[in-house]
């Protein structure tokens, strides 16, 4: 059974359709990468699917169960979905460690000792342990994503969503945080993953699924989607965003 | 009677301006912080209670509202301490104050750190107290020093309703002796050390708390 199942899913925004009938199956320990040209929906799509965006219609089944349906405990589906945003979004005022530990102290009420064990394995991970008593004003662009990475899979999520990983870093940055989620990925951690970067997606996805105005176009694996597909709309995105160098 | 014996026998009072202030303060930061927990809140009803209130007690005079409370209010069988009345009227007026400073500060916390606590399972209220509050209180550092020593300043209204702060004991003082001159010279000097170790309390306290990169260095 699939850990998350997408069935028809539609989000309008105004009136207009940006997704239009998605479907979509992850399951565990699977890792799959969103790729498509700006404005196709591939971050709506990651934003409905733990409800920070209310879909239209259509289902999400997590777990098994129906998470569009009324009266669901969006809180419990939320802490077992970890989200890592484009911008950090790590919280200013506390370390790096206190931002992994706040979920687990505060939402699954973890004594503190406890909390911090669990956050000194996952900054260990992601080669973060030194970092932990530094504010984020204090962290490189990579550093901070790492920290957002260890705060989201503190929680022990069933499944990592990340947005846009490295599309605010420099090259030099962004190797690093590609590093860490291939770990991950090597790891079995199941996840699905936005971004433009084919490197990215290449190291750390089992099958890239390709959307287009609102739709699954195509879903495989990287080297085949990237240089193999007939479909022009997939093979002008690739080659706008693979470095041929 | 020397100079020196004046700044003591006025320094006497000095315990109640401080106990008047201080309980203010405490009094303006619950308003104040009340005002914008409710100023978070979309309903429309409550955004115009906030826009009258802070339109009304912004508007008003402390040492009116002062005589409402403590002169006015028995006229319809409300009696009020002349301590209560004080800190009343000065936590009502600079509690509105306090929140258009709050109100700031809550407007510069990250839209994106939000949606991250949403993400991560947290509701409004936890949203509130473990992220959006701590960021407030330290970036509004600045403004609340200028409002607590704005506090500061209106406590001398607190003789006019019998309470025996500095002032008050300058007032009698000066009767018995008619040196006012140098014994309001002495109140000066008096407000002006509690003002500078108000600010140095503030400061310590900013310096303690402060975090790089949320709040001016």
């Amino acid at each position: 059974m699939a850990l998350i199942e997408v069935k028809n899913l539609v989000k309008t925004f105004d009136g207009k359709a940006v997704l239009q009938g998605i479907n979509l199956e992850l399951s565990e320990g699977q890792s799959k990468v969103l790729m498509g040209a700006s404005g196709c929906g591939k971050s709506t799509l990651l934003r409905c699917l733990n409800l920070l965006l209310s879909p239209s219609s259509g289902q999400i089944i997590f777990k098994g169960e129906d998470i569009t349906r009324p009266k669901v405990d969006i809180r419990k589906i939320r802490e077992d979905i970890g989200f890592v945003f484009q911008d950090f979004a790590l919280y200013r005022h506390l370390t790096v460690e206190e931002n992994a530990t706040l979920g687990l102290r505060k939402l699954k009420k973890m004594k503190m000792k406890e909390a911090v064990e669990k956050a000194t394995y996952e900054l260990e991970r992601v080669g973060m342990f030194e970092h932990r008593n530094k504010y984020p004003a204090q962290l490189s662009g990579g550093q901070k994503q790492r920290a957002a990475i260890v705060r989201a899979l503190a929680m022990d999520p069933a499944v990592l969503f990340l947005d846009e990983p490295t599309s605010s870093l420099d090259p030099q940055m962004s190797r690093e945080v590609v590093n860490v989620i291939n770990k991950l990925f090597l790891d079995n951690i199941t996840m699905l993953c936005v971004t433009h970067d084919a490197f990215l997606a290449k190291y750390i996805s089992d099958t890239i699924v390709f959307i287009d105005e609102g739709v699954v176009v195509a879903e495989d694996i990287a080297e085949r989607l990237f240089y193999e597909s007939a479909d022009p709309r997939i093979k002008q995105f690739f080659m706008s965003v693979i470095d041929h160098r | 009677m020397t100079f020196w014996n004046i700044l003591i026998i006025l320094a006497r009072g000095a315990g109640y301006t401080i106990l008047v202030t201080l309980a203010s303060i405490s009094a303006g930061l619950a308003v104040g912080l009340l005002l914008a927990v409710l100023g978070t809140m979309q309903h429309k009803a409550v955004k115009l209670f906030l826009a009258a209130y802070t339109y009304i007690f912004r508007g008003l005079p402390v040492l009116v509202l002062l005589f409402i409370v403590f002169f006015g209010l028995p006229g319809i069988g409300i009696r009020i301490s002349p301590f209560v009345s004080m800190v009343l009227s000065l936590g009502l007026i600079s509690g509105a104050y306090l929140a258009e400073v709050f109100r700031g500060a809550i407007a510069a916390v990250d839209r994106d750190e939000i949606l991250a606590a949403e993400a991560m399972g947290m509701n409004r209220a936890e949203i509130f107290l473990y992220i959006t509050m701590p960021q407030m209180f330290r970036m509004s550092v600045p403004g609340m020093i200028n409002e607590f020593t704005s506090i500061l300043k209106y406590t001398p209204f607190a003789y006019t309703v019998g309470i025996p702060e500095i002032m008050k004991e300058a007032m009698s003082l000066a009767a018995i002796t008619l040196r006012g001159l140098e014994i309001y010279l002495a109140v000066g000097i008096i407000y002006f050390i509690i003002y500078k170790l108000f600010v140095l309390l503030f400061m310590a306290l900013e310096k303690r708390f402060r975090i790089p990169g949320l709040a001016p260095e």
